[in-house]
């Protein structure tokens, strides 16, 4: 089958809210414990491989970059293909080491840069 | 030991498990083996010391769940600097790079992915020192998630 033939594959319904974010940590942590931080993003994450009703190709659209930093120091960077799935979800450990904001940035192929931050607090 | 009639010492059997890691590395399909040569060039990678958790079979490939661990130690003079995801028959054989730094206090990652159809999906754990640790997982999928 050439990609011209191939039926076109059903996608979701066209989302809304590209770019909702959110980052949700514990609301209250212990001083140097390792908490469970996840950070999800509204995001389509489009291969470029898939084709629309009319079978024209869908553009590729994604994010290819999450960088997240702790009180301002980079703690984590990750790399993404358009294998990641829509909405991209990812979770990560980080040390509670000090009251700080942490930072998600999440950037896409088309330049758009999207950031949600959360407050570590210990009590 | 006697498996399906053959006749096979203790040692035999261990030999031949130590084995499989080799085995494992030729099927490795050209994609993927040339994705490691420009990533990593000739540095030998060990299985161990990386756990990879997803499921054997997923229906739909849109969404695998994927679940990253190592026991690697994360201080400052020798930690987990990275987690690659290889994914032998995706279109982006490279699927992911998970860069970490000590701060984080463990190395862990969990994420979805998607996958155009059954393949391994292996992860590589790079470490400051340059140490190359891995795990495979072949994973069943129904439904091509490429879109």
């Amino acid at each position: 089958m050439t990609p011209t033939n191939r039926p076109a594959i059903e996608l979701a319904p066209p989302q809304t809210g590209t770019g909702d974010a959110k980052v949700l940590v514990p609301a209250r942590v212990q001083r140097n414990a390792v908490l469970h931080v996840r950070a999800l993003l509204a995001h389509p994450m489009l291969t470029g491989l898939s084709r629309d009703a009319e079978g024209k190709p869908i553009p590729a659209y994604w994010v290819k970059e999450v960088r997240v930093t702790y009180g301002g120091d980079p703690v984590a960077r990750f790399e993404w293909s358009s294998g990641i799935s829509r909405d991209p979800y990812v979770a990560f450990p980080l040390k509670a080491a000090r009251e700080a904001p942490l930072t998600v940035t999440w950037t896409d192929n088309r330049g758009a840069v999207f950031t949600q931050t959360a407050d570590i607090r210990f009590g | 030991m006697d498996l399906v009639g053959i006749s096979l010492s203790r040692r035999a059997f261990l030999a031949a498990l130590a084995a499989l890691p080799l085995l494992r590395e030729e099927e490795l399909p050209p994609a993927a083996q040339k994705v490691i040569r420009e990533r990593f060039g000739d540095r030998p990678i060990r299985t161990g010391h990386v756990q990879l958790d997803a499921p054997e079979s997923a229906p739909d490939g849109r969404t695998v769940p994927l679940f990253i661990e190592s026991d690697l130690p994360m201080t400052p003079a020798d930690y987990v600097k990275s987690f690659h995801v290889i994914v032998d028959h995706n279109p982006d054989v490279y699927l992911a790079g998970f860069h970490l730094t000590p701060a984080m206090g463990e190395a862990a990652i969990d994420t979805r992915i998607k996958m155009r159809r059954s393949s391994h999906v292996r992860v590589i754990a790079e470490t400051s020192r340059g140490e190359l640790w891995s795990a495979a997982q072949m994973v069943y999928v129904t439904m091509n998630g490429c879109v």
